[in-house]
C-alpha cells in the first residue's frame, strides 16, 4: 500500500554532506504492523518523514496505493498529512496550551474551518471522547498536558493520531521516553489498535523488545534496508514482568 | 479553526502576550494623552489669540482717524470757503473726515453687509497710565481703547472676559456705588493729606518805608467800567455744564493687579487699584499731523480678565465720546471691529469687500484676528509638527518592541509549529496564526490603552495635584501657564486614529515573525525537544 522507492537524502551543514538515505526500498502492505529498527542516527526517522510527506527526498518516490504523494503540491499534501497519515512522536508533542480533549481534537480543528468545526463539532467531540476511553483517559479530559505522566501524555497523542481515521499510523520511537511497563502498554494499545480496526502501523524503534509484538521487523543500515524478517511469533510479555 | 482557538488560548495563557499588550496599552495611552493635552493647549490659545480680537479689524495708521479718499484711495483734501486747501500744521492738506456713522453705512451697503453680524467703532492708541499706589507714582505702557459698550459687547470678545461685568449684553464704565463711596474716600484723604502737607505762611509782614520815599497812600479801587458786559452769572454756567459724570476705565487684569512669590514660593496676587481709584493716561493727541499730548483722568469700573499676559497687562478700555473727547477727535474714529455670521466661511469674501471700501493709501487696513496673530498661529503649528515627530519616534520604538517580543513568541513555538504542520496545518495557516496574534494583542492593548489614556485625560489635574504634592515641585507652574487648570480636548477621530495606527503596526510587525514561522521546516522544528 504504501512504497518507498529508491528514495535518496542527504542533509547539508554548510559544506558538509551527511547522507542518510542512500537507495531505500520497502513496501509497507496494508493492514500490516511494521517495525523499522537501527542504530541511533541511521536515518529511521528521516524515512518516516518521507513517508508521512513532512519532508520531500532528494530522489526517489513515495506511493500511496500506486499514487505517487512525495511531489504534489503543499495543500494535497497537508490534506494527507490531515487525515491519511497520523504521527506518534517520541517526545509526544503536545501543545502545552490546550487541554487534553483539545490536543486530541486539533486535527479536526486543523481540518475545518470555524463554520465547517461548528457544524460537525459534536460528532468530533464523540469520536475524541471514544479513542480516550480507548486509551484509557477519560478521566483527564481538562487537564494540561505538564500535568500528565508520560504514558498518559503518549496515550492522548495516540488518541491525537487516530482522530480522524487515519490508514497509516507513522510511530516515531514511541516508547523511546517511556519505561518498560508503560511502553509495554503503548505498544499493546498499538498492537490492539492494528488488529481490531485495521490500521496500518510502520513503528521506529531500537527497543528489541518490543519488535516481538509486530508482523515484521526491517533494520536499517548505512542508509538501506539491510534485513526484512516477519517478527519471531514470541507472546508479548505481561507489562508487569516486563517492568521488573 | 485551530488558528482562532490557538490565538485565544495563546493570549490567554502567554506572559509575553501580557507583555506585549502592556506595551501597546501604554503607547496608545501616551499617545492619547500627549495628544488631548497638546490639543487642549492648542485650541485654548487659539481661543486666547483670538480672545479680544474681533473676526475682522479695519484700522488706520492715521491719528485722526479714517478720512474720505477719491478713486485711486488718496485723501480728499478740505477746502476753505474760497475753495482753497486748507494746510495743517505739518504742511499737509488737510482731510475731509470720514465720520464712523457714514462708513458703518457704507459696510453694511456693500456686498459684504449681509454677512456682517455686527460692527462697532473704536478708537485705539498707545498711551501711558499713571496712577498712585501707596504712596507712589507709577506709569505703565498700555493700550488705549475707546469703545461704545454695548457695541463691543455684540462684536464679541469683550464683556465676556469682564470681572464684574462677566459676560453681560449691555456693559457700561458706569461706577458702582461702592466705587463712588471709594473715589469720595481718596478724595477727602489727598485734601487731608494736602491740608497737613502745606505748612502755614506767617502772613507778610509790612516792610519798613524806605528813607527819602513818601508813604504812598493806596491805590483807589477802579472805577466800575459802564462799557464792561456784566459779570458771567456763576450758577447759569454751572447749569450749562455737563455733569461732572466721571468717566469710568476698565483695565487689563495684570495692570491692577501685582502678582509675585512670597518667601514660602507661594505666588501671591494683589491688588494695586481698586473699582473707584483713579488714573490719569496720556496719550498722543487725535489732530493730522500733530503730536500734541493729551491726557485724561478716569475711574477704575472693571477689569478685563482675558488669561492672554499680552492683554491683561496691556489693554485699557474707556468710554468712546471721553477718548474722542480727550483726544479732540469728535464724530471720528481710528477702527472699526466686526463680528462675520460664519467667520470661516466669509472671511475671505467679506476682507476682499472692505479692502475695496478702504483703501491702504488712505492708510486703513483691513485684517482678520488670523491675520494679526499669524506668526504665534504659526508657531503653535511649528510646535504641532515638531510634536508629531516625536510622537512618530515612539510609535517607532514601540513597534520594534512588538517586532522583539513577537520574535521571541514565535522562537518559543518553533516545535508547536512543526507539530501543527505534522497534523497538516498549511503554511498559510500558521503564518495567519501568527498574524492573527499580533492582531489581537493590538487589539485587547488597544482597547485597555484607549481606556486607560481617556482615564488619564479625565484626571489629570488630579494626577498633577499628587504628583506635585509628592515631588514638592511644581510639575505644571501655573504662574507660567497662566491656565488654572491643564486644558485637555479629546478629539475622537484622533483616538480613531491612534486605535487603528496601533493595531496597524502591531499587525505590521508581527508580518515578519509570522513568515518566518511559517516558512520553518517542520522536520527541523519536530527535533526541537
Ligand atoms: N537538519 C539536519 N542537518 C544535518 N544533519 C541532520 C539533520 N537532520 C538529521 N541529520 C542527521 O541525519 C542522520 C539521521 O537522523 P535521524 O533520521 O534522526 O536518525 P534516527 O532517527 O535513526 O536516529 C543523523 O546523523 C543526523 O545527525
Ligand atoms: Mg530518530
Amino acid at each position: 500500500m504504501l512504497v518507498a522507492e529508491n528514495l535518496h537524502k542527504t542533509y547539508r551543514r554548510h559544506a558538509v554532506r551527511v547522507p542518510v538515505l542512500n537507495g531505500l526500498n520497502l513496501e509497507v502492505k496494508a493492514g500490516e504492523f511494521l517495525s523499522v529498527v537501527g542504530a541511533s542516527g541511521s536515518g529511521k526517522s528521516t524515512l518516516l518523514h518521507l513517508l508521512g510527506t513532512l519532508d520531500a527526498p532528494d530522489a526517489g518516490r513515495v506511493l500511496l496505493d500506486g499514487r505517487r504523494v512525495d511531489d504534489l503540491p503543499g495543500r494535497e499534501r497537508d490534506a494527507l498529512r490531515n487525515r491519511t497519515f497520523g504521527y506518534i512522536f517520541q517526545f509526544y508533542h503536545l501543545l502545552p496550551e490546550l487541554n487534553v480533549l483539545d490536543n486530541v481534537l486539533m486535527p479536526a480543528y486543523i481540518g475545518h474551518s470555524v463554520v465547517g468545526w461548528w457544524k460537525s463539532r459534536s460528532r468530533w467531540r464523540a469520536r475524541a471522547l471514544e479513542l480516550l476511553r480507548k486509551v484509557g483517559l477519560t478521566h483527564r479530559l481538562a487537564h494540561r498536558p505538564r500535568e500528565l505522566s508520560g504514558g498518559e501524555m503518549q496515550r492522548a497523542a495516540v488518541a491525537r493520531a487516530l482522530l480522524t481515521n487515519p490508514r497509516v499510523l507513522l510511530a516515531d520511537e514511541p516508547t523511546g521516553n517511556l519505561d518498560a511497563g508503560t511502553g509495554g502498554e503503548i505498544v499493546r494499545l498499538l498492537r490492539d489498535l492494528n488488529r481490531e480496526d485495521g490500521v496500518t502501523i510502520v513503528m521506529v524503534t531500537h527497543n528489541l523488545e518490543i519488535v516481538s509484538a509486530t508482523d515484521r521487523v526491517v533494520r536499517m543500515v548505512g542508509g538501506v534496508v539491510t534485513e526484512d524478517t516477519p517478527a519471531t511469533p514470541r507472546p508479548f510479555p505481561h507489562p508487569r514482568l516486563a517492568a521488573v | 479553526m485551530y488558528k482562532l482557538l490557538l490565538c485565544l488560548r495563546y493570549l490567554r495563557t502567554r506572559y509575553l502576550a501580557f507583555i506585549c499588550i502592556v506595551s501597546v496599552m501604554l503607547g496608545v495611552a501616551t499617545l492619547i494623552v500627549v495628544n488631548a493635552v497638546m490639543s487642549g493647549f492648542s485650541t485654548k490659545l487659539k481661543d486666547r489669540l483670538h480672545g479680544v480680537l474681533s473676526d475682522v479689524v479695519v484700522d488706520t495708521d492715521r491719528p485722526d482717524g479714517f478720512v474720505e479718499c477719491d478713486a485711486d484711495g488718496y485723501p480728499v483734501p478740505q477746502r476753505d470757503e474760497h475753495g482753497r486747501v486748507v494746510f495743517g500744521p505739518d504742511g499737509n492738506p488737510v482731510p475731509v473726515p470720514l465720520s464712523p456713522e457714514k462708513a458703518i453705512e457704507r459696510i453694511l451697503a456693500s456686498p459684504a453687509g449681509p454677512r456682517i453680524a455686527a460692527v462697532t467703532p473704536t478708537i485705539e492708541s498707545f498711551a501711558v497710565l499713571q496712577f498712585q499706589f501707596r504712596g507712589q507714582t507709577l506709569t505703565k505702557p498700555v493700550r488705549l481703547i475707546g469703545v461704545d459698550p454695548k457695541g463691543r459687547a455684540a462684536v464679541g470678545g469683550f464683556s465676556e472676559y469682564l470681572v464684574r461685568q462677566a459676560g453681560a449684553e449691555a456693559p457700561s464704565f458706569d461706577l458702582t456705588t461702592d466705587a463712588l463711596d471709594r473715589h469720595d474716600w481718596n478724595r477727602h484723604r489727598a485734601a487731608r493729606s494736602r491740608v497737613t502737607e502745606v505748612p502755614d505762611f506767617p502772613p507778610p509782614k509790612k516792610l519798613p518805608p524806605l528813607p527819602g520815599f513818601p508813604d504812598l497812600p493806596a491805590p483807589a479801587p477802579p472805577v466800575a467800567d459802564l462799557l464792561a458786559p456784566p459779570p458771567p452769572d456763576q450758577a447759569a454756567m454751572n447749569a450749562q455744564m455737563p455733569d461732572a459724570r466721571p468717566a469710568g476705565v476698565i483695565l487689563g487684569y495684570t495692570i491692577a493687579h501685582f502678582r509675585y512669590k512670597d518667601a514660602s514660593g507661594q505666588v501671591v496676587e494683589e491688588r494695586a487699584l481698586q473699582p473707584g481709584d483713579g488714573v490719569t493716561v496720556f496719550a498722543p493727541g487725535g489732530e493730522a499731523g500733530g503730536m500734541r499730548p493729551v491726557w485724561g483722568s478716569f475711574l477704575v469700573t472693571d477689569y478685563l480678565k482675558t488669561e492672554m499676559s499680552e492683554y491683561d497687562q496691556s489693554f485699557v478700555y474707556v468710554p468712546l465720546e471721553d477718548l474722542q473727547r480727550v483726544r479732540t477727535m469728535q464724530g471720528r474714529c481710528t477702527a472699526f471691529q466686526l463680528r462675520l455670521k460664519d467667520y470661516d466661511r466669509d472671511k475671505a469674501f467679506v476682507t476682499d469687500q472692505l479692502r475695496a471700501l478702504f483703501h491702504p493709501r488712505s492708510g486703513a487696513q483691513v485684517a482678520t484676528w488670523e491675520e494679526r496673530q499669524g506668526s504665534l498661529l504659526a508657531a503653535i503649528d511649528v510646535e504641532k509638527g515638531i510634536l508629531n515627530l516625536l510622537l512618530f519616534l515612539i510609535v517607532g520604538v514601540a513597534g520594534f518592541s512588538i517586532l522583539a517580543i513577537f520574535t521571541m513568541i514565535v522562537s518559543e513555538k518553533y516545535r508547536d509549529i512543526g507539530v501543527m504542520k505534522s497534523l497538516g496545518a498549511s503554511s498559510s495557516g500558521v503564518m495567519s496564526i501568527f498574524v492573527g496574534y499580533g492582531l489581537l494583542l493590538g487589539a485587547v492593548g488597544c482597547a485597555l490603552g484607549t481606556g486607560l489614556g481617556l482615564a488619564i485625560t479625565d484626571n489629570i489635574n488630579g494626577i498633577e495635584r499628587f504628583l506635585t504634592e509628592a515631588t514638592g515641585k511644581a510639575v505644571f507652574p501655573r504662574d507660567v501657564y497662566y491656565f488654572k487648570e491643564i486644558p485637555t480636548n479629546v478629539e475622537p477621530l484622533r483616538v480613531l486614529f491612534v486605535n487603528l495606527g496601533a493595531v496597524g503596526i502591531a499587525v505590521v510587525f508581527s508580518l515578519l515573525p509570522a513568515w518566518r514561522a511559517a516558512r520553518l521546516h517542520p522536520v527541523r522544528a519536530l527535533r526541537f525537544e
